[in-house]
């Protein structure tokens, strides 16, 4: 056999915190492994390591929950399992994920799958969010903590949810001026969040420890702002700010502008479903979750009983809870092998930790208003250069539903597979701000892979 | 204006074109934080409208900083630049 091909006991996607906690439980306990993770390092996004061979650290503050993450890796990256970096798996089937890999077309053949994907920055288009220079938050914060690369010299952070945190605190450790850090939510709707943070002791540290960056930098959040446009030639120069209503609707004459040559903006996470709806897991709408989620049983296994699932993909919940969940996973798999069930005290604790990071994060669901910033000329679509009037135009003729909508502009049709556009297009193209989006159609490959890849696929699917 | 934290720089120096400009990045950067760190920021031309798109998510999910190495189409937030590396603008030319 030829190393295209690998067999383990259980396939592991992702090696961030969900992934590292069940294959490093699963490894100890004598199971043969195997982590496919796109990333070159483990670590998720989350807990990113820089580049093999700069120093340990790029300099920037880290806050305690970053403990956590040090010793997942620690013991990840110590444990006897098959981690593959650089691994973007494009389908799937129960017992085999098919990925590419340095080029090359290769396939893990396994008994059980664990899926830790993780999420990605949800983006809401606003006139101007095409121009180089605007990126989301997450995209700051892998470009300072895991390259050392400082992103400008004047930045604007804007968005809603926890994660704006981390993101200015980055910058502020780069030495980047942040002339503005906005926060979309009310600081009432904000205050819904106190019971997660202050029912958690690790929450509570960590909230305590962002406020103390804060404020040794001067900085602070403008709570109840946000991006109103960015303008620039050839790239981000400036952008237009301004105060938004309790929906998030843009206020009439609160704007102003400030001078910028960065833009970070991360309007909360989207969890990354696709590989499961693929392998025949159901999933249901959460909006305090970020939109569609899988839904597992308390053992964190999907509809498809060979296939479990932690951490964002069953809703967006942070680091604790995916290692938590992880942490189940590993559980249920070793105690379906035994004929017994998980062990009761690991369930209890990823049910605590989904409890605090649900009351939390409530208060951060998406704004239904915030897509009144796109305007008729404004691209929803980046890959296929779609304007908001056009995917209008779609829906009047086509019909609402997100399959007619694509059908009739090709929005959501590029290569991103309306990962970018998806969460917000039915919106757009309807003016229905708060409607329930249509589930997410998967198509293969899951990502954009070399057509090789899918030619010479071993075992093909 | 960009560039790097002065701890950064305990790899060694990777040269390779983008667009037939010499860029010196370290070992272990993307093609897109070595091409950011070199203040180019326009890394593809959009597909119909021609206009001037660049690093968006930096995590391989959007696809807008596509980039093209040895005549194939990758994402330049995904892809380690080797030396020697040709890269080319992505999309419309």
């Amino acid at each position: 056999m030829s190393d295209l091909v690998i067999d383990a006991d259980v396939g592991v996607v992702g090696a961030g915190p969900g992934g590292m906690a069940a294959a490093t439980r699963l490894a100890a306990a004598g199971l043969s492994v195997a982590v496919l993770d796109e990333a070159p390092r483990a670590g998720g996004q989350i807990y990113r390591q820089p580049p093999v061979g700069a120093s340990a650290s790029v300099g920037i503050p880290e806050p305690p929950s970053h403990d956590q993450g040090h010793a997942l890796i620690h013991e990840f990256e110590r444990a006897r399992l098959l981690s593959v970096h650089g691994a973007t798996v494009w389908d799937a089937r129960p017992g085999r994920l098919w990925f590419e890999h340095e080029g090359r077309s290769r396939l893990l053949r396994c008994e059980r799958i664990v899926l830790s994907p993780g999420a990605y920055d949800r983006c809401i288009p606003f006139p101007g969010w095409t121009l180089p220079g605007v990126v989301t938050a997450g995209a700051l914060q892998v470009m300072v903590r895991g390259f050392g690369v400082v992103p400008g010299q004047r930045a604007l952070v804007a968005g809603s949810g926890p994660l704006l945190l981390p993101t200015v605190t980055a910058l502020l450790g780069a030495g980047v001026e942040v002339v503005a850090a906005l926060e979309a939510s009310s600081r009432w709707r904000a205050l819904r969040a106190a019971p997660g943070v202050i029912g958690n002791a690790a929450r509570r540290r960590e909230a305590v420890w962002y406020m103390k960056q804060l404020w040794r930098h001067g900085a602070r959040l403008q709570w109840g702002w946000t991006v109103f446009a960015c303008e620039g030639d050839g790239r981000v120069q400036r952008a237009i700010i301004g105060k938004v209503d309790a929906d998030g609707r843009p206020r009439r004459g609160t704007a102003r502008t400030i001078e910028v040559d960065v833009v970070g903006a991360g309007f909360g996470l989207v969890p990354s479903i696709e590989l499961g709806l693929r392998l025949g897991a159901r999933s249901r709408y959460r909006p305090e979750r970020g939109g569609y989620c899988l839904v597992v049983d308390e053992e964190q296994r999907t509809a498809e009983p060979t296939v479990f699932a932690a951490g964002e993909i069953c809703g967006v919940g942070g680091a604790e809870v995916a290692a938590a969940e992880g942490a189940v996973c590993a559980s249920a798999i070793l105690g379906e092998l035994d004929g017994r069930a998980a062990a009761p005290e690991v369930l209890r604790a990823a049910r605590a930790e989904r409890r605090a990071a649900d009351t939390m994060l409530r208060a951060f669901a998406p704004l239904p208003g915030l897509n009144e910033l796109a305007r008729p000329d404004t691209l929803v679509c980046r890959c296929e250069d779609v304007t908001r009037k056009q995917a209008q135009q779609a829906a009047e003729v086509h019909g609402d539903s997100m399959r007619a909508i694509k059908m009739g502009c090709r929005a959501g049709m590029g290569p991103c597979q309306a990962r970018i556009c998806g969460p917000s297009l039915q919106a757009m193209a309807t003016g229905q701000n708060a409607r329930v989006m249509d589930r997410p159609v998967v198509q293969v490959p899951l990502k954009a892979v070399r057509a090789d890849t899918i030619r010479n696929a071993p075992e093909a699917c | 204006m960009s560039g790097r934290l002065t701890d950064a720089d305990g790899r060694e120096r990777v040269e390779f074109t983008f667009e037939g400009d010499a860029v010196s990045a370290y070992a272990g950067d993307t093609i897109a934080m070595a091409l950011w760190a070199a203040q180019a920021a326009a890394l593809r031309r959009s597909s119909s409208a021609g206009e001037p798109r660049g690093v968006l998510c930096n995590m391989g999910v959007c696809y807008e900083c596509l980039v093209t190495v040895d005549g194939h189409n990758v994402r330049s937030c995904m892809t380690v630049v080797r030396a020697g590396m040709v890269v080319e603008r992505g999309g419309r030319q």
